[in-house]
């Protein structure tokens, strides 16, 4: 280090002696009073999955609004491969699915801090309605103990193509996540170059290429994720109370598949290829 | 506390296993690195909003944490990344918003009033110098001497990887030397030794 540096930064080290940040508020005390009053989603003792199931369910219905997208952000360190950040965003992305890493997202407004999660999930119905109604074959996962999903729902306007999502109580050996309540959520659609209905921006965080079934996925974790959503106005929606696990997207054929849940990427990839 | 403290890992595994105590008891260690790295990056109002989100999501995001691992950039990373999305929503943040104390003399040995007037001067030039580069320059400088993280406490409060630290922090130096050099700060530099305008 030169002796420029060294001066430059001996006069920055100088500085930050006499330098004032305001006082810290009282985070401590009102952190703990939020935890108290909030729903007791104490890590270690989480809401048997029966009890909690009726709130979700009730508040993805309640929310089952047409013309959202889902803008996934991510917090963390990106250990994603080799190559700079630029290099991975343009190597990242399904169809419908687009994945850019750093950068600002698009601007956004937020929704009140304590909303529900919305996904936009639509309307629950029977895994063989949903059969009937999408305008692609469903697929379910094969593997012991996936194969009869908790609740199904369709949405048929959003993306162009509808969607059909999957979704599973937690349970023994599949936890639930702290975020969504469920032990694993399963979405499907047919992807279209365009328009992305999902958008995964990730300032960081773990990504991962993986292979499912011989086609290509990604697998992000590491940190928690929230979303944000796109209205029908094109408006993106900050949710700030949404965090997501772990989750893997890859494509099959002309259907891209998103899996989030609180398991391991070897687990994900497993539940995923085991998709028929 | 009577004892010893309880160290790091002792607390972050009983706030893993639900003891909201001893959380609480890590909130009041990390309140100031947390409040005043949201305040680097998200600045004003949104700072103490920002701050205690992260702490709230990052008790609720406790059984993803990696035992063993170090929790302070971890906590960081929730923090700073809320901090950046309520600065996304809202306006820019113009400048670092932070004063230079006017109650410490320069330097070990009491030095004359002019000499401490000027030595004031010259930090409040180079703060002001630094609050003019852009976001990206201003925070890494701000992360790494005035919040004094480490190189992965940098790279989780930057979103960034940690291999880009070292070099994103050496350009933003240069851009700092560049601007100071500018301002025509050649005397105010030159005094306390700070490379200003010798090129």
């Amino acid at each position: 280090m030169s002796r420029r540096e060294l001066d430059l930064e001996a006069a920055l080290a100088d500085l930050a002696a006499d330098l004032r940040f305001p006082p810290t508020p009282d985070l401590a005390a009102a952190v703990t009073a939020r935890l108290e009053e909030g729903p007791a989603r104490n890590p270690a003792r989480r809401r048997p999955p029966a009890r909690r199931w009726p709130a979700w369910m009730a508040g993805w219905r309640r929310l089952a609004v047409a013309g959202l997208a889902v803008l996934l952000l991510a917090a963390a360190v990106l250990v994603a491969s080799p190559g700079t950040r630029e290099a991975v965003a343009r190597r990242l992305g399904l169809r419908g699915i687009g994945v850019r890493v750093g950068g600002p997202p698009p601007p956004t407004v937020t929704t009140a801090p304590g909303a529900r999660l919305d996904l936009g999930l639509g309307e629950r119905v029977t895994l063989g309605e949903a059969r009937r109604r999408a305008a692609f074959p469903v697929l379910v996962p094969t593997a012991a103990g996936f194969d009869r999903p908790d609740a199904v729902f369709v949405n048929g306007a959003v993306p162009p193509g509808g969607r059909v999502d999957l979704v599973y109580r937690a349970r023994p050996g599949l936890p639930a996540s702290s975020f969504t309540d469920a032990g694993l959520l399963i979405t499907e659609f047919r992807g279209q170059p365009e328009p992305e209905f999902l958008k995964k921006v990730t300032g960081a965080g773990m990504v991962r290429s993986v292979t499912v079934g011989g086609e290509p996925g990604f697998f992000f974790s590491g940190e928690p994720h929230f979303f944000s959503y796109q209205d029908t106005t094109g408006q993106f929606r900050e949710e700030q109370t949404r965090l997501a696990g772990n989750t893997l997207i890859w494509q099959r054929g002309d259907l891209t598949l998103r899996l989030e849940g609180d398991l391991p990427m070897a687990e994900a990839v497993r539940i995923a290829e085991s998709m028929r | 506390m009577e004892g010893r403290p309880l160290d790091e890992q002792e607390l972050v595994e009983q706030a893993r296993g639900g003891d909201a105590r001893a959380y609480e008891v890590l909130v009041r260690r990390y309140q100031d690195l947390a409040f005043r790295t949201a305040w680097v990056i998200a600045g004003g109002a949104d700072a103490e909003d920002a701050a205690q989100e992260g702490f709230v999501k990052a008790w609720y995001a406790l059984p993803r944490f990696r035992a063993g691992s170090p929790f302070r950039p971890w906590l960081l990373a929730i923090v700073a990344n809320e901090a950046r999305n309520r600065r996304r929503s809202g306006r820019r943040q113009d400048d670092l918003a932070l004063r230079v104390a006017e109650d410490r003399p320069s330097g070990d040995a009491a030095p004359s009033p002019e000499a401490a007037a000027l030595a004031g001067e010259q930090r409040r030039l180079l703060l002001a110098a630094v609050s003019r580069l852009a976001e990206p320059d201003r925070q890494v400088i701000a992360c790494r001497y005035f919040l004094e993280l480490s190189e992965a406490e940098m790279a989780a409060a930057l979103g960034c990887r940690r291999g880009t630290v070292k070099s994103r922090l050496s350009r933003a130096l240069g851009r700092l030397r560049a601007a100071l050099a500018e301002q025509g700060a050649g005397a105010a530099a030159s005094a306390t030794g700070l490379p200003g305008g010798d090129r």
